[in-house]
């Protein structure tokens, strides 16, 4: 690949962060500083690969499937005569005031605790900014190339895929890093409906008024959000 | 080549071609002269079927094109427009390539037709194959659109405005080369401009459109000539009308024969060969005199130019 | 003269301006409205729950008395706002229909539950089906898209799908029926009559607590925003802390926020006189105005910047001073751009509250958790509708606002 001297940095912060996922539960003095009278600051209820793991898979799978609905549907939105147009930026308004946990309780009640109302949530939140991009992309395209596509005889399809496509990808992709962001922020709040993720432990520490397990979740999901973000800018160049 | 056969096309209300029957004759370079709104670009559009027309049948070495699927109709057409539309994120030699490239040419046949065609319009290949867009002038841009358009060898080519978003000077250079390919390559090639001179300059007919009607049509000095039809005229203007019926016509044909009793030609300014009356109106403009002498002996003066007007 | 006048009215007639072309918005509008009429007839209106226990099972709507009315009455809606949005000076009427279907929508679901319920055991709990769900959510996106329709004609930073007009007659009309007492059958009215105070104190408290983070962010982001005007680096700097806080999750930031502010709190007794502590409203107003630093300051730039050179040109040649022009130029012409930044803040301050109740500050999300932890359907909508009404309101009436300014700015 191109870019091993600036991956570098990134790579050296992903190795600091699973480094201190493997050390958190030796650091029992560190946890408790700040929190004198909790009896237990380390977190040792689930290990926190197991968490990193799920919540990775509970973020990365609803993007993908959020990719497939937000790329398919701006495809549609911008074929015709933009006639889906004003539904998708009603749904943009209205999305915009459904905060995601009010989108993951609401999920509750129809599909119990667990991964699937988070799941639900977040590929629904998601597929929201992979739209925008889809959709922004494929405006940008300047409208002479399109007429000297038609014109030399390309199908609709073809123009579609060998065209509109290759010309909207880095828009498109921008949509998509947003969209990953936001499926990891998102899927921590989930840990309040039981989801199982890197949010559990700030969950159960409020419940049970331990600050060091807040403070613990909170760091690594945290640190987790800023890792992916800043591995989606280098891959955006 | 191509016939219209009363086409009609309204958007809303208005027609903006309206029951305009033409026929362009095999390898004529036939020039769509209008000012906008004149529906002359609609009209060469609905050649290829990039517009359908709601009247009339437009007729394509006597087939109607409406009975041809739009996608294989065009593979046959070139098709040139004035942003040129070249595809960004392709090199050039893949832009030429797209239509013969559809067409399932073998990759041998396409490099050497890439390369034969970047000669054609002037640009050398080992240059020029690999550059993206960008990284092209308007002019280079142009040439090779026009190279794209005539990639897989259509018959026709049709061309709306495309130099007018060129420098003079380019789109001088463009309309040459033009008609060098057009006379090499003796394809049918229906031209749309606003552009009086540049018609002038190309054109073997001369179709004039105003508000989706044809006005006139036929050899450019047919349709400049002093009895035109009085709407075509106020189209032009008079005077404008009087000055591009000068170039049309020669200067041989108006100049006094060699004659022993003008000792003075020898400092007479010359006019280049096959040289029309509006440049040797110019010319005398520029010089300062009132007469001209022509390669051979002959002479032009003003009042012959008067004359033939 | 008047042999002349059929000649000439027939010449008339026939060069007429031909009919308007039917907007874009019209398709998914009609479709939306169509939608919303026929779910509650084929998802079902109302289910019946015979006590607390029981899950509730679907029931048909007593169409009979006020109910049929109200169901026709929704239905004749739904079809005026097909109708109404074939034509684009219509669409804002169509928006108002929409509206008004909605409240036809509430009002049959109330009498019908009514009317099913009558008879039943005091324990039954009727509650909306899929159906009225679901066209609800029809309804408020139909509105929606003529929105769009309305807004697309003008362009810039108004340009927008906040249903205004829609919520303009829903949300009065639905405060009207629930004082009427039409929406009591619903369990989630009774669940929200016995919690009555709770949920008013909620409510109240959620609004603080948005107000009070934009506040605080505003506190840091006017300064800052102004300083950066013409300060590059300072604002590459503050616009990468901004985006970088908009990364962290909100629910790590407010976990990571309680233990300085206990360890503040610790150290200066005074400051839990004030109600800053590790826990309570502290950590939720400063990490929900760490959001709100990116939208105000982005839109606090943007229109700052609205003015054209060449008027601040003129303004400076007339000697106006940079608190001058501030005042008189930027200000007014910027005034569009920064109530959207204004507006897109307030918004996700509204939202960022619900998580409040998290850290022990209270607010509407407190009823949301009550819910989840029951597993309770009618206090999770207790708690999520109120919120997503407050959020929509904000964003129409500030928009609202933001389309009022921005020609005023244009026509300078």
């Amino acid at each position: 690949m191109r870019l091993p001297h600036r991956a570098v940095p990134l790579l050296a912060q992903a190795a600091a962060f699973l480094l201190a996922l493997w050390a958190a539960p030796h650091l029992g003095a560190l946890w408790g500083a700040p929190f004198p009278d909790v009896q237990r600051p380390v977190w040792d209820q689930r290990g926190w690969f197991a968490l990193l793991g799920a919540h990775l898979m509970l973020s990365v799978g609803a993007v993908v499937i959020a990719a497939a609905l937000g790329l398919g549907g701006g495809i549609l939105a911008t074929r015709g005569q933009g006639r889906l147009r004003p539904l998708l930026d009603a749904l943009f308004a209205l999305a915009q005031s459904v905060p995601p946990i009010a989108a993951i309780a609401l999920a509750l009640p129809l599909l119990g605790f667990g991964a699937a109302p988070t799941m639900l949530a977040l590929v629904l939140y998601a597929c929201l900014p992979v739209l925008r991009g889809t959709v922004a992309g494929l405006d940008g395209v300047a409208p002479a190339v399109l007429d000297a596509a038609r014109g030399t005889g390309m199908g609709a399809a073809r123009v579609l895929w060998q065209v509109e496509l290759p010309l909207a990808a880095p828009v498109i992709l921008s949509g998509l890093r947003v969209a990953v962001v936001l499926s990891i922020a998102t899927a921590a709040v989930g840990a309040m409906a039981g989801a199982e993720c890197l949010g559990t432990p700030i969950v159960v520490g409020l419940a049970n008024n331990n600050g060091a397990y807040v403070l613990q979740g909170g760091l690594f999901t945290a640190w987790l959000a800023l890792l992916a973000d800043r591995a989606l800018a280098l891959l955006a160049r | 080549m191509i016939r219209f056969d009363r086409v009609t096309k309204r958007y809303g209300h208005r027609a903006v071609v309206d029951s305009v029957s033409l026929e362009v004759r095999k390898g004529g370079l036939c020039v769509l002269l209008g000012e906008s709104g004149s529906g002359k670009s609609t009209l060469m559009r609905m050649v290829n079927r990039m517009v359908e027309p709601d009247a009339g049948r437009v007729m394509l070495d006597g087939t109607d094109i409406a009975n041809v699927p739009p996608e294989s109709l065009r593979h046959g057409i070139g098709y040139v427009i004035q942003s040129v539309g070249l595809f960004p994120h392709w090199r050039v030699a893949d832009n030429i390539a797209t239509v013969p490239r559809l067409l399932g040419w073998d990759a041998a046949r396409v490099a050497s037709r890439v390369d034969a065609l970047l000669q054609l319009v002037g640009l050398p290949p080992e240059d020029f194959r690999a550059r993206y867009p960008h990284e092209l002038s308007g002019g280079q841009a142009q040439r090779i659109g026009l190279a794209r358009a005539l990639a897989a060898d259509p018959p026709v080519l049709l061309m709306d405005e495309p130099f007018s978003a060129l420098d003079p000077g380019i789109r001088r250079g463009l309309q040459v080369a033009l008609r060098r390919i057009h006379a090499e390559t003796a394809k049918t090639i229906l031209f749309v401009t606003h552009d009086v001179e540049e018609a002038l300059l190309l054109a073997d007919e001369l179709a004039v459109m105003q508000d989706g009607r044809l006005l006139a049509h036929g050899r450019p000095a047919e349709v400049l000539r002093r009895d035109a039809d009085p709407v075509v005229k106020r189209l032009f203007g008079e005077a404008t009308l009087a000055f591009h019926r000068l170039g049309t016509l020669r200067a041989a044909n108006a100049a006094r024969p060699a004659s022993a009793t003008q000792p003075a030609e020898a400092q007479l300014p010359i006019l280049p060969p096959d040289s029309n009356l509006k440049q040797a109106l110019m010319l005398m403009l520029e010089s300062g005199t009132d007469q001209v002498a022509l390669p051979g002996g002959a002479t032009l003066h003003l009042s012959d130019i008067l004359a033939a007007a | 003269m008047a042999q002349a006048r059929p000649a000439t009215l027939a010449r008339d007639l026939a060069t007429r301006a031909p009919p308007p072309p039917v907007p874009r918005e019209a398709t998914a509008a009609a479709l939306l409205a169509a939608l919303a009429a026929s779910l509650p007839f084929l998802l079902g209106w109302l289910s019946i729950a015979a006590n607390r226990l029981v899950s509730p099972r679907p029931v048909s709507l007593p169409l009979h008395g006020g109910t049929g009315l109200g169901a026709a009455c929704f239905v004749l809606g739904c079809l005026g706002v097909a109708l109404l949005a074939r034509r684009r000076s219509l669409l804002p009427w169509a928006e108002v229909t929409a509206g008004l279907a909605l409240l036809a929508l509430l009002a049959t679901l109330g009498l019908g539950a009514g009317a099913a319920l009558d008879g039943g055991a005091r324990l039954a709990r009727a509650a909306p089906g899929a159906g009225f769900w679901l066209a609800a959510l029809s309804l408020l996106l139909s509105a929606g898209c003529c929105a769009a329709g309305r807004d697309a004609a003008r362009e810039g930073e108004a340009a927008g799908a906040t249903p205004t007009r829609f919520l303009a007659v829903a949300v009065p009309g639905i405060v009207l029926l629930v004082a009427s007492g039409v929406l009591d059958p619903l369990s989630l009215m009774r669940e929200a009559a016995s919690r009555g105070p709770e949920l008013q104190a909620a409510l109240w408290r959620h609004a603080l607590l948005a107000a009070g983070a934009l506040a605080l962010a505003g506190l840091v982001a006017v300064p800052l925003s102004l300083l950066a005007l013409r300060r590059p680096r300072l604002e590459a700097a503050l616009m990468a802390l901004a985006n970088g806080l908009q990364v962290v999750p909100s629910i790590a930031l407010f976990g990571l926020l309680m233990a300085p502010l206990a360890g503040l709190a610790a150290v200066w007794p005074a400051l839990r006189g004030w109600g800053i502590g590790g826990i309570g409203a502290a950590p939720a107003v400063i990490g929900i105005s760490a959001y709100l630093l990116l939208p105000l300051a982005a839109g606090l730039l943007s229109g700052l910047r609205q003015a054209p050179a060449d008027i601040l040109d003129a303004a400076r040649g007339q000697g106006m001073g940079e608190g001058a022009i501030l005042r008189h130029i930027r200000l007014p012409l910027g005034a569009g751009a920064m109530l959207g930044g204004l507006r897109t803040a307030a918004v996700q301050a509204v939202g960022l509250a619900t998580l409040a109740a998290l850290v022990g500050a209270g607010g509407l999300g407190a009823i949301v958790f009550q819910g989840i932890g029951q597993l309770a359907a009618d206090l999770i909508l207790l708690g999520v509708l109120p919120v997503v009404g407050l959020s929509l309101c904000i964003d129409a009436a500030l928009a609202a606002a933001q389309a009022a300014l921005a020609p005023a700015g244009r026509r300078g």
